[in-house]
């Protein structure tokens, strides 16, 4: 398989308050397309700067440096390809993500048939295996060749939807303008696909939720309201940062079957980022596991959750208060 | 004798121009050194139950007893005195205190307040308070907003415990924390309980939490009680819709331990 997406030694840096603090301190990994995987760790630990990063929505001012390159195959791209980014801001003097539409590794030429070269490919050839030799070629921005298009390209639900939303659009209005944006509808064509999008994500009487405003819908329903408009436009890859963490335990169920249902019924790549190890194995193929910027773990649900191999993402297992298990709490107490 | 005795508590709401009750005479009652859960969805009617039991807003029916005296009867003075005795823990700690204030700062006000230690006293009590809670007595100095989640938390708990409570109302208070911080947070919580003899009104939404502190839970669902009981026995086997609900969308961790 040829990887969707390659991230190599990525590394990010904010600045607050004249201090660089570093968010991700080189971080690595490949995900194939239709993969769902999910990035956990704790506060700190980078998930939600990897996530922003791979969507191109770092604030500008991030130090960003090392490579995300983006594999799409022909058969699924309606598009070329570049950066993923809509900030041009954020590519500082030294580089920083240089993504193309990467050239595959030398060994996977039978791929060769459904990739896509991006239009911005002069380099792609270059590129081709260029990752394993160290050397990354490094390339700044072209916004006019199409990049990777946040809306279009990626889907991104963030936590709290009641700030991803116009308070003063109706909801049917913020869904249209996605589709209507990215797809060239008109905007009758565009409001039908709002109320069909309401339908798939299940948000009760999708007529005259059309015409509702944010404020009139629970928090649930918002958050349904933000996955329709993330998928309006038919993103091959979804990411979803923290997006059930607002909820209660009921409707981030609910919330969580739906992506599930969603991501199988369009194909989607899932990016999936939760600070709870049990929610991320109940939804994803393979587990990331982040701390302090590091990648500290990677591999198959079942292997991260029956065979760690680092002590701490078996302190989050064991931390994990579920009903399947006896709480480790130490009921007799040591003053912690 | 209970700590706290609720009857027939009753508060509404107006939403849309109609009332609806967000709390609709709930009954309950928790006794000394005992953890009390109240579970439920989100508008479920908890957050307003501890709202009404802190005396933060008022109820339209019903009645509160705390440490055997009619709560909803006092005022002024007496209703402050009797307050030293029941604390409250939040999610957000940052939300809770004066972010710029320092922690030496935020644990002398309740010391000071109820007139429990003269000036002179307070800073060898204050670091007491902290030692107790975990924390580095050195951290005194340092602003609210300066340290670490879980060590606000901590002063948090620090500042209940200032004012020898016998009932702490606990909203969602680890719910905001890492999972390693929380279990640290959990164990701290059931100790003092053991050691000080303090009773909790636990409130969250996360019956797994609940099932590893909590001794009786309250279900609630749209300001009714759906069922109460023994913690670990609903939970186990729940006979309400809302019960069963809950128990169903709980995150499930199979491992194979070895």
């Amino acid at each position: 398989m040829t990887a969707l997406l390659s991230i190599r030694d990525l590394r990010i840096a904010y600045r607050r308050d004249g201090i660089e603090v570093p968010a991700l301190k080189g971080v690595s990994l490949d995900m194939e397309a239709g993969e769902r995987l999910a990035i956990i760790g704790e506060s700190g630990s980078g998930k939600s700067t990897l996530a922003l990063a791979v969507a191109g929505l770092l604030a500008r001012g991030s130090e960003i440096d090392g490579t995300i390159n983006w594999k799409i195959p022909k058969s699924q791209a309606p598009h070329s390809f570049a950066l993923p980014s809509v900030l041009p801001d954020i590519s500082p003097t030294r580089g920083e993500i240089s993504s193309s539409a990467a050239g595959s590794p030398p060994a996977t030429p039978a791929v060769g048939e459904t990739d896509r070269d991006s239009s911005i490919s002069p380099q792609v050839g270059e590129m081709s295996g260029r990752t394993e030799g160290g050397a990354v070629e490094r390339q700044p921005f072209h916004l006019h060749d199409r990049p990777l298009l946040l809306g279009r390209d990626i889907g991104f639900v963030f936590q709290d939807p009641s700030s991803s939303l116009d308070p003063v659009m109706p909801i049917g209005k913020q869904i249209a303008e996605v589709a209507r944006t990215h797809l060239d509808l008109t905007w009758r064509e565009a409001y039908a696909k709002a109320k069909t999008l309401l339908q798939r994500v299940r948000l009760p009487d999708p007529d005259s939720a059309l015409h509702a405003y944010p404020h009139q819908l629970s928090g649930g329903q918002k958050q349904r309201v933000a996955i329709a408009a993330a998928i309006a436009a038919g993103p091959k890859i979804l990411i979803a940062d923290e997006a059930t963490s607002a909820l209660d335990t009921i409707v981030q169920a609910e919330i969580v079957a739906l992506i599930r249902r969603l991501v199988s019924e369009d194909g989607m790549t899932l990016i999936f980022i939760s600070h709870d190890i049990a929610l991320a194995a109940s939804l994803a193929d393979r587990i990331a596991v982040l701390r302090r910027g590091e990648l500290i773990e990677l591999g198959e649900t079942s292997q991260i959750v029956n065979a760690p191999q680092q002590a701490y993402t078996r302190a989050l297992l064991d931390a994990h208060l579920g009903l399947d298990a006896e709480p480790q709490l130490d009921r007799q107490g040591t003053s912690a | 004798m209970s700590v706290l005795a609720v009857t027939n508590l009753t508060k509404r709401y107006h939403r849309g121009g109609k009332p609806f009750a967000a709390v609709d005479e709930v009954s309950f009652d928790v006794g000394p050194a005992e953890t009390l859960a109240l579970a439920g969805p989100s508008g479920s009617g908890k957050s307003t139950i501890a709202r009404l039991v802190l005396r933060l807003i008022e109820p339209d029916a019903g009645r509160i007893d705390f440490e055997g005296a009619n709560f909803l009867a006092l005022s002024g003075a007496a209703l402050r005195a009797r307050r030293a005795r029941l604390q409250m823990v939040f999610q957000d700690p940052l939300a809770a205190f004066n972010p710029r204030a320092t922690v030496a700062r935020v644990l002398d006000d309740p010391l000071r307040i109820h007139g429990i230690a003269p000036r002179s006293e307070r800073p060898h009590r204050i670091a007491a308070l902290l030692e107790r809670v975990g924390l580095d007595t050195g951290l005194a100095a340092r602003a609210i907003h300066e340290i670490s989640g879980g060590q606000r938390q901590r002063v948090a708990i620090a500042r209940a415990i200032a004012t020898r409570p016998s009932l702490i109302v606990l909203d969602e208070a680890v719910s905001a924390l890492d999972v390693s911080v929380r279990g640290q947070i959990l164990e701290l919580l059931l100790d003092l309980q053991r050691q000080e003899r303090i009773a909790y009104l636990f409130i969250s939404h996360d019956l797994g939490v609940i099932r590893a502190v909590a001794d009786r839970v309250v279900i609630l669902d749209a300001g009714r009680i759906a069922e109460s009981g023994d913690a670990r026995a609903v939970i186990a086997d729940p006979q309400s819709a809302v019960g069963k609900a809950l128990v169903a969308a709980m995150p499930k961790l199979i491992r194979n331990r070895p």
